[in-house]
């Protein structure tokens, strides 16, 4: 018991009890959703967003903020696909060598504009989203890619099961590839924030810049890090996310990347800095998914969606701003 | 006549500058364009175009001045606009309660302003009470208050209004419309709040130093709640405009206002760390956006170029602030420097 409670903190045993409750209501609602299929689906969709949040909370722990994230995603995975249609590749890494490059040579430019000219990370990649976002339509194209324009093997990749089961009604379902991604990314991510001195020097910036500095971080490498390391997780999830729809949108993604914020910032990270876990991120994501996805259960329309995410959002950082806030009280100080 | 011009610059770089680049703007365009450009009807539609967005901008600088960021503005502004909407289109009262339109439109707008304010009042207590950051309060608010709007209306547009209430986005008295009119006394009258009123110089103390400002007296949570409140006002403002000269009600109308009120203020000069730029300099702001948004759809440009032109605008300016303050930081310390040296030299 203590060594779990080294593992997970309050905020998580609410998030894990929300989650318990709110399965149990729609069960009792509708049988369908507690079943391997509903949480096979669920996991599939959950994927992208998986992926894009480990980004975040790196930079959420840093004490920044990325809002270009989304269109770093859009621009990797679409020109990825636009090239291998006008190349003629047909293979999936090529897809994720040209999304991943893509994404980290716009992260380096986030990074630069941040670190070079100080400017607040929200208003900088507030600008880099539109920038990014502008340039592909611009120049790279806008041009819906649909079903039968979509190079074979990402359609391959995104229907592959790594096994498969056959349910009542006859059809079949299974756990989808891109499981191994996901866990990938959230093991390297865990290893990089808890076990390396970049992973700390992350924590320690979020904390505070200065003692950072002092200590004899190099803060310049330390940025490049976070924003490429997002731009590198962005550039992934766009190929998963084109691989996922089959039918893809130029701008689909963008201006969706505050719900992936408030999926981490749910899971307990802070936007101050410094303060997030891996865990919490991940039932972060859980929460929003399962509000997304199984409302239908409940006999709602996906017109709901937003209504509830902003609810959750809104109970759970105003609970976790009052505690904190009764906190600093009782200590006497006013800074929140 | 020179050191008046540096005196003049040294006072205010960011109007020195914004009124530099517009001067740049209208000659640019006015030689390319010419006639097009300083016709009658596009600056009448100017005239027409500005409001709108004005208003969010407005309420997203004076909630940046605090420190704080509001990023609910359009979707509070989307909300209060259909519930108008549902009063206008006799969703709430009925079509045979005898009421006229002119009555039906008074309502109108009083609901979209209340609903707005209210919607601004709960920002403010999710910042005061319960010490919410405001950006994560306002992200939380943005996604409820338009999913509120998607649930009522279930994603359809609510549409057909009155003619009398189209006439506030469509009139133009004098030749001028009508909602220039009321931008331009809702701006004089924010400008004068923020200068000239004991509330108005607190908001700006908060934005520089809230500790100071909670211990030299000031009621910081009232305070707050207020501000966001009147940034909600402003957005109920905003809606009835919008809405008026559209003719409908939509849960995502205007999503590109927001990334545009942003950069106005940050143009503007409105520092997003709280306590420094002045609303006036926010009004050239928001002609320089406007001159380059009908430039723009003079040259026929996409919607997807003139983002990315937005984009690299707000990075330019924050660069340029960037490094006049650093300049501006230098200049001072050498100065200081020459000061010391004949002192050294004795």
């Amino acid at each position: 018991m203590k060594r779990l409670k080294k593992y997970i903190n309050q905020n998580e045993w609410y998030l894990m009890g929300i989650i318990l409750i709110y399965s149990i209501i729609v069960t009792t609602q509708n049988s369908g959703f507690f079943t391997l299929e509903n949480f096979f689906d669920v996991l599939k969709g959950s994927s992208g967003m998986i992926i894009l949040a480990m980004g975040i909370l790196v930079v959420l722990l840093s004490g920044g903020i990325d809002l270009s994230f989304t269109a770093i995603a859009m621009f990797g995975g679409y020109s990825a696909a636009r090239l291998m249609m006008a190349t003629k590749i047909d293979n999936l890494a090529f897809a994720f060598v040209v999304s991943a490059v893509i994404g980290i040579l716009l992260g380096a430019v986030n990074a630069l504009i941040i670190h070079k000219f100080h400017l607040p990370t929200m208003i900088a990649t507030l600008g880099t989203s539109s920038l990014f976002s502008g340039i592909m339509t611009t120049f790279i194209g806008t041009k819906t890619i649909t079903v039968g324009m979509m190079p074979k093997s990402l359609r391959a990749f995104g229907g592959f099961r790594l096994f498969e089961m056959v349910n009542d009604a006859g059809s079949t379902y299974g756990l989808t590839v891109f499981i191994i991604p996901v866990v990938i990314v959230v093991v390297v991510t865990w290893f990089i924030l808890y076990k390396t001195m970049l992973g700390r020097g992350v924590i320690a910036l979020g904390n505070s810049e200065e003692a950072a500095k002092r200590s004899g971080f190099n803060l310049f490498w330390i940025r490049m890090f976070i924003y490429t390391y997002v731009g590198l997780l962005a550039g992934i999830m766009g190929v998963i996310y084109v691989a996922e729809v089959n039918s893809v949108y130029a701008v689909a993604l963008y201006g969706t990347e505050l719900t992936y914020i408030a999926a981490v910032v749910i899971g307990g990270a802070k936007l101050t800095g410094g303060e997030g876990k891996i865990l919490g991120t991940l039932l972060g994501v859980i929460i929003v998914r399962l509000l997304n996805s199984t409302l239908v259960f409940l006999g709602l329309t996906s017109s709901w969606n937003g209504f509830f995410t902003g609810a959750v959002l809104l109970f759970s950082v105003g609970l976790t701003s009052y505690m904190s806030r009764l906190r600093s009280r009782r200590n006497l100080t006013f800074t929140d | 006549m020179i050191t008046q011009m540096k005196k003049f610059i040294r006072q205010d770089t960011t109007l020195t500058v914004l009124l530099g680049l517009l001067i740049f703007l209208i000659l640019l365009f006015g030689s390319i364009l010419q006639d097009k450009f300083f016709s009658f009807d596009n600056i009448q539609s100017m005239g027409y175009q500005i409001p709108e967005f004005a208003f969010l901008a407005l309420a997203m600088s004076i909630a940046m001045i605090t420190g704080g960021i509001d990023l609910s503005v359009v979707a509070n502004a989307n909300m209060a606009g259909i519930m108008a909407g549902y009063v206008l289109t006799g969703a709430v009262f009925g079509l045979n309660s005898g009421m006229s339109d002119l009555t039906l439109v008074i309502i109108a707008i009083l609901v979209a302003l209340i609903v707005a304010t209210l919607g601004g009042v709960f920002n403010g207590i999710l910042i005061a009470k319960f010490s919410v950051p405001a950006i994560l309060a306002t992200l939380g608010t943005m996604t409820f208050y338009n999913g509120i709007s998607t649930a009522i209306t279930e994603g359809k547009g609510v549409v057909g209004f009155p003619d009398n209430y189209l006439s506030i986005g469509t009139s133009a008295p004098l030749g001028i419309p009508l909602v220039f009119y009321i931008f331009f006394i809702a701006f004089a009258v924010v400008a004068f709040v923020m200068v000239r009123t004991p509330f108005g110089q607190s908001i700006y103390l908060y934005g520089e130093n809230r500790i100071a400002s909670l211990f030299s007296g000031i009621k910081n949570e009232k305070m707050i709640i207020k501000t966001y409140a009147l940034a909600g006002f402003l957005s109920g403002i905003a809606a009835i405009i919008m809405t008026s000269r559209v003719n409908s009600a939509k849960y995502n109308y205007g999503d590109s206002y927001l990334l545009q009120a942003i950069l106005v203020a940050v143009l503007g000069g409105i520092n997003p760390n709280g306590g420094r730029g002045k609303v006036t300099n926010v009004i050239i702001g928001i002609l320089i956006l406007q001159i380059l948004q009908s430039a723009f759809t003079l040259f026929a440009f996409s919607p997807y170029a003139k983002r990315m032109i937005f984009g690299f605008m707000l990075l330019l300016i924050m660069v340029i602030n960037f490094i006049i303050d650093k300049w501006g930081a230098r200049s001072k310390s050498i100065a200081k420097d020459s000061e010391v040296v004949p002192q050294e030299a004795k």
